[in-house]
């Protein structure tokens, strides 16, 4: 039981690596919680001997949450994008030449 | 005197009805994908309207633009924008545009109205620009404004269940959307705090949008029928817009 716990604290701790890295909001605390679940159940069911790796697993699984909560809780922002400025002021000069020939035709 | 009678009350319909929609009006709002049963912030959406003259015409731009937060960019940018210029007093368009930039997708559309023709040019991304000539009937309006019309419906006089057709053009194509009124109910509008609305279902034949009464706007239960909230189920997925900001009203 204990290997599975292991197996399980491990792929969970990847999937949780992947959502932190990734812009996953709160979404990436699930993986986090069933690596911290998984490691914390490896670690309270392993003998005093074989308590090490399970006990590294719930330290990065802890790290990992700070990460994602601390990411979660940085505000939504949209970068500054002059290049995309640019292109609604070309945009709006065209929109008025064209409402200016419709006029021209009406 | 009848056919003057007619033409005021005709005239002040108008703009009663034109009344919910102001030039200088800004609405933010924070636009979540569902993922996994969590919404998860993906872009901001801004609806903005604004007053432009041309030489013979003052018209009413309406423009609505949709960003991808920052922390999105790197994988997955949008920056799509869908535009249209109408008449202040009727809400006819004269011209609709339609911009999308998501991810590697791109895609331009422009559709000019002259009376009951749509003179349309659609350029994709690796296709060459193509354009179109064709005819709409005479209440169709494009997506842009309709979603501004909506708000100048005068719900207050709707029973739940009542819904009002709308005819759109989108996609080169002509569809009946209606509007279902399905009651009044409480929603966080953003800086407005807590508003009582006017809860919207709405429908389309169309394969774009999914389910049954899937697809809802919250508008504000008063004179700016603001929208405070907007649930969408689409093929992709489903979400919802929910006011942050709103000025100018």
């Amino acid at each position: 039981m204990r290997k599975v716990y292991n197996i399980l604290a491990v792929l969970f701790l990847l999937v949780s690596i992947v959502f932190a890295v990734l812009p996953m909001g709160t979404l990436a605390v699930l993986p986090v919680a069933l690596a911290l679940i998984f490691s914390g159940l490896a670690f309270f069911i392993s003998e005093a001997d074989a308590k090490k790796f399970p006990k590294i697993l719930l330290i990065l699984s802890v790290i990992l949450l700070v990460v994602v909560l601390a990411k979660a809780m940085m505000p939504d922002e949209v970068a500054t994008d002059t290049e995309f400025e640019q292109k609604k002021i070309e945009s709006k000069n065209e929109d008025l030449k064209d409402l200016e020939e419709l006029e021209g035709l009406e | 005197m009848k056919k003057w009678t007619l033409l005021f009350v005709l005239a002040f319909t108008v703009n009663v009805a034109a009344q919910a929609v102001k030039s200088g009006e800004k609405f933010v709002y924070s636009a979540a994908y569902n993922m996994s049963g969590l919404l998860t912030p993906l872009a901001q959406v801004k609806m903005e309207t604004e007053t432009v003259k041309t030489s013979k015409n003052t018209l009413l731009h309406l423009s609505c633009e949709a960003t991808t937060f920052s922390k999105w960019d790197s994988f997955f940018k949008i920056r799509d924008t869908y535009e249209s210029y109408v008449n202040p007093a009727t809400f006819k368009p004269s011209l609709y545009k339609r911009d999308i930039f998501e991810g590697k997708y791109t895609k331009k559309e422009k559709y000019l109205f002259k009376g009951n023709v749509i003179t349309s040019t659609v350029k994709k991304k690796n296709a060459p620009e193509t354009t179109k000539k064709f005819s709409i009937g005479a209440n169709t309006n494009d997506v842009v404004t309709i979603l501004y019309q909506l708000r100048n419906v005068d719900f207050s006089k709707f029973k739940t269940g009542q819904t009002k057709t709308f005819t759109v053009v989108f996609d080169e194509k002509q569809m009946n959307v209606s509007a279902k009124y399905m009651g009044k109910e409480t929603v966080k509008a953003g800086n407005l705090g807590s508003k009582e609305c006017y809860k919207i279902s709405i429908a389309a034949k169309t394969d774009k949008l999914k389910g049954t009464d899937k697809n809802l706007i919250w508008l504000t239960a008063d004179a700016r029928k603001v929208p405070a909230l907007i649930k969408f189920s689409i093929p992709v997925g489903t979400g919802q817009l929910t006011l942050t900001n709103a000025s100018g009203i």
